[in-house]
């Protein structure tokens, strides 16, 4: 194994830690930043539940702080860490070709995306392309991972409000999703199929069938899930209004994606800064209006329609070729830095790689959107029932596991 | 409060799902098919006559990120090497693949065993070779070296 | 039989009939909802899973019964039991055939009406007893919806009871025999839907069933103010929830669908199979309350308690003063 590389210490910011003498508040709860008061010199004391990190609906395992006055909540807080892989360290002792399956499992809902970023930012170094073909089979498969994204994180959704219906179908269409990527990439969920210059393999034969069948009956499977949960008076009562993240607030907190997007900011990494094929593809980017759940919603359902479009179309308009350029066997790109994103389903996921000139780069670091996403919740929250912050968050779609890397 | 019609609707949807029946596959009684690409447990490969084909070049164990792959090698005066040991730490692989696409003799490939649970601890590590000779390098080589080849190709000979 | 004897058997056969239906039902349940989640529910234990149930009762029963360490100790002990004995008490007057009942109440309905106000208090012993935040949260809930949906709950019983002109179980399913015009059964779903749909929501709500289950909100308090039991102690707040669904759906079905009459058919006929009737309505009636536990997402807990005290409320008693009225015009013009 090449050696580890030890970096020192850097200098420490002006303010961070604390001058001589200086008194430090000991005995705050872990996280937040006050300690709860009383109301009106009653001694109405505000609860400090902890949500998390064993909680049947936190997305992975994430914990938050949430200071409650009876149901409504004054002030929460996001303790992160429990998923940490340290995988962005453990990336400067992995050769480039070994790193595409650490950077698989950061957001394990949407690893073609990943790899993909990845890809694009060792590809950038090194000075290739990938040929079209590669192009055109790295879209189609990113645009299936995106189906399979959107519908868990429907199904959770559904989950999160009580309802247990949806899971289920939606894990009935993810089934025949995961069987076409198990199809082309071998695995279901940690791919290793989007390389450097290009990809691993080319599409078998039996994947255009698989393919073809389940666009043709997605579309009947879609308007079930409209007809469980958008026609739902329950649910139009509970996320209507709830949860508003306007523009400002969103940009301000360098969101991304559905959530970005659900506040009116046309903002898609595929028609901003497009890469691959999606130039040549006819595809629309919904947008919402207020930013309150029910565009987030909105938004992600009208994502998986467009989604659906878009992989009939790639499927029919593969162009011929090779799935790899020619790429040596163990990659050293030249001494340079390249960042590189993505739109995942969660947002822009950008990996940004410092390259020394040997065979394990020197830095990578991924920006996931899903931490920008989350980092809201101290903004938004503070003011809704408990019912909501499930309902927030649910509809902010992150992943636990590139959130905390 | 017009609560009814959606709800209804939802409910009826709930109900052409029950009708339509379900979709459980009733493990370990049936099992479904898995896709000629799957990857599961590293498995060796043999030539025609039954001997292996590996050369003991230890491509495999530098590509494999976790370096779960050991190779025990002896190598004799005439040069021919004999492979004491081929272990494989079963218990830690992530089945990537990398391995096998290293490999270019076509000594190893990606099986289609997933029902490796145990709870014996000896059985996590697992021998691919153990006190064989290496089969000798100067055969054909497959494909150029710029390219990593396939594991999704057929593999020549048998499994 | 003398009159002691007769209800220490009335007694033990309800004891009986709601044990047998708590094991009926988390069977039932178990595979309704798997088949509505395109699943088989339980399948190896037994032939399809029958035994499961059985099963499930040993285990909790060889549990271990640990308390949390800074519990109020009697309070946590004594909540199942305020739970659980009401809803044994509520069976008392059910109606299963002209003559067969455990116990003749001439105020059936009420009874069981009063009988299902206990259990909020042992929600709430339950809640506050476990020293756990997220239960007391479930128990301070379930109460606050309980208490709040007992007024429609009534409100939407005393339409029919009007129309019966008793309380006692028995009368109200006499009163509901014969037909309009020979076609529609007098049952009275027909007169009084209003009441019927008011009586239908307001039971979900005592039911602490989905949609309004914040109580036991699977998402969010795992499972609310039964967080910290275990063992038998679980096993009586189990027990009773399922046997509560028992005592609504016999409510509903004797008070809007005709109870144990078969339509169209004189009631003396039927009387042999009668309690076969009364329960494989009840079974419905329960099958449909499953139905929308497995679709139907849950309402927020403020959104629930207004619903109840503007919505519900205010509509139980236009209900009653136009059925008053619509009796009292009949009355007047013969």
């Amino acid at each position: 194994m090449p050696e580890r590389r030890s970096h020192s210490m850097p200098e420490a910011l002006p303010g961070s830690i604390p001058a001589e003498g200086a008194v430090v508040a000991s005995r705050l709860p872990v996280g937040l930043r006050r300690v709860p008061r009383g109301v009106d010199e009653l001694a109405t004391e505000h609860l400090v539940v902890n949500m998390g990190p064993q909680h049947p609906s936190t997305h992975g395992v994430l914990h938050i702080l949430l200071e409650l006055d009876g149901e409504e909540v004054i002030a929460a807080e996001a303790s992160l860490g429990y998923l940490h892989r340290g995988i962005e360290k453990l990336a400067e002792s992995r050769r480039y070709n070994q790193i595409t399956t650490l950077v698989d499992r950061a957001d394990y809902a949407s690893g073609i995306h990943s790899e993909w970023a990845y890809a694009l930012a060792v590809e950038e170094l090194l000075g290739i392309e990938a040929p079209p073909k590669a192009q055109w089979i790295r879209a189609l498969m990113g645009e299936i991972n995106r189906l399979a994204s959107h519908l868990l994180w429907y199904g959770t959704f559904g989950l999160d409000s009580g309802a247990m219906g949806p899971f289920l179908y939606c894990m009935r269409d993810r089934e025949a999703l995961l069987d076409i990527l198990e199809t082309v990439t071998g695995q279901r969920m940690m791919f290793n199929y989007v390389r450097p210059g290009g990809v691993a393999m080319d599409l078998p034969p039996e994947a255009e069938p698989m393919i073809r069948k389940f666009v043709a009956g997605f579309p009947r499977a879609l308007s079930e899930f409209h007809d469980l949960i958008t026609g739902n008076e329950i649910i139009q009562a509970r996320i209507k209004g709830i949860g508003t993240i306007d523009a400002q607030t969103a940009l301000a907190f360098g969101m991304t994606g559905g959530c970005l997007r659900g506040a009116g900011v046309p903002w898609d990494v595929r028609t901003a800064k497009p890469y691959g094929p999606y130039q040549q593809l006819d595809f629309s980017v919904p947008l919402g209006t207020v930013g309150d759940t029910w565009d987030r919603y909105m938004v992600r359902m009208e994502e998986m329609e467009q989604s659906l479009r878009m992989v009939g179309q790639l499927l029919e308009g593969i162009p011929e070729g090779e799935h790899m350029a020619k790429v040596p066997k163990v990659l050293r790109p030249p001494a340079g830095e390249a960042y590189a994103c993505v739109e995942s389903p969660r947002g822009e996921l950008g990996i940004h790689l410092v390259s020394d000139g040997s065979d394990t780069p020197a830095r990578m670091r991924m920006r996931s959107p899903a931490l920008y996403n989350l980092s809201v919740i101290d903004e938004v929250l503070p003011g809704c029932l408990i019912a909501d912050v499930v309902v927030i968050v649910g509809s902010l779609d992150i992943v636990l596991g590139e959130i905390d890397r | 409060m017009a609560y009814g019609l959606g709800l209804l609707k939802g409910m009826g949807v709930a109900f052409r799902n029950l009708v339509r029946g379900p979709i459980t596959v009733q493990y370990p009684d049936e099992r479904l098919a898995l896709p000629q690409r799957a990857r599961w447990a590293v498995i060796p490969l043999w030539d025609g006559s039954g001997a292996t084909r590996c050369t003991a070049c230890t491509n495999c164990v530098r590509a494999c990120p976790d370096g779960i792959l050991d190779l025990r090698v002896t190598t004799r005066e005439d040069k021919t090497k004999h492979i004491d040991a081929f272990d494989y730490e079963i218990g830690a692989c992530m089945m990537c693949g990398l391995c096998v696409e290293a490999c270019p003799f076509d000594a190893i490939a990606m099986g289609q065993d997933y029902e490796l649970a145990t709870s014996d601890v000896e059985r996590m590590t697992v021998s691919l070779l153990s006190d064989v000779d290496a089969a000798s390098a100067r055969r054909e080589k497959p494909a150029s070296e710029a390219v990593a080849p396939a594991p999704g190709d057929a593999p020549a000979g048998e499994a | 039989m003398s009159d002691p004897g007769r209800d220490i058997v009335g007694a033990l056969a309800a004891l009986a009939l709601m044990l047998t239906n708590g094991v009926v039902l988390i069977y039932m349940l178990r595979k309704v909802l798997g088949r509505f989640h395109l699943r088989l529910g339980p399948m190896r234990v037994g032939w399809r899973g029958l035994l499961q149930t059985p099963m499930d009762v040993v285990k909790l029963l060889t549990k271990e019964d640990f308390e949390p360490a800074m519990t109020d100790k009697w309070v946590f002990r004594l909540a199942p039991l305020v739970v659980f004995v009401p809803s044994f008490a509520a069976y008392l007057p059910l109606a299963f055939s002209p003559t067969l009942r455990f116990a003749g109440l001439e105020t059936g309905a009420l009874f069981i009406l009063t009988a299902l106000a206990i259990i909020p208090v042992g929600v709430l012993m339950a809640g506050w007893a476990s020293n756990s935040k997220w239960s007391l949260l479930g128990g301070m809930r379930a109460t606050a919806q309980q208490i709040a949906y007992e007024v429609p709950l009534l409100l939407a019983l005393v339409g029919p009871v009007m129309l019966a002109g008793s309380l006692d179980m028995t009368e109200i399913v006499l009163s509901q025999q014969g037909a309009w015009l020979g076609v529609l059964p007098r049952w009275y779903v027909i007169p009084q839907f209003g009441a019927f749909v008011l009586f239908f929501i307001a039971a979900l709500a005592e039911l602490n069933q989905t949609p309004f289950d914040m109580s036991v909100a699977e998402s969010e308090l795992v499972e609310g103010f039964a967080n910290e039991y275990s063992g038998m102690k679980f096993a009586f707040f189990f027990l009773a929830e399922f046997s509560n669904s028992f005592i609504i759906a016999a409510l509903m079905v004797t008070l809007f669908f005709g109870g144990w009459l078969v339509p169209f058919v004189d009631p003396g006929l039927t009387a042999p199979i009668a309690p076969v009737v009364f329960l494989v309505k009840v079974y419905l009636v329960i099958f449909v309350l499953m139905w929308i536990r497995a679709t139907l997402p849950r309402i927020r807990i403020d959104q629930l308690l207004a619903f109840g005290w503007k919505g519900m409320i205010p509509f139980g008693l236009l209900w009653i003063l136009s059925t008053g009225l619509v009796m009292k015009l009949a009355e007047v013009t013969g």
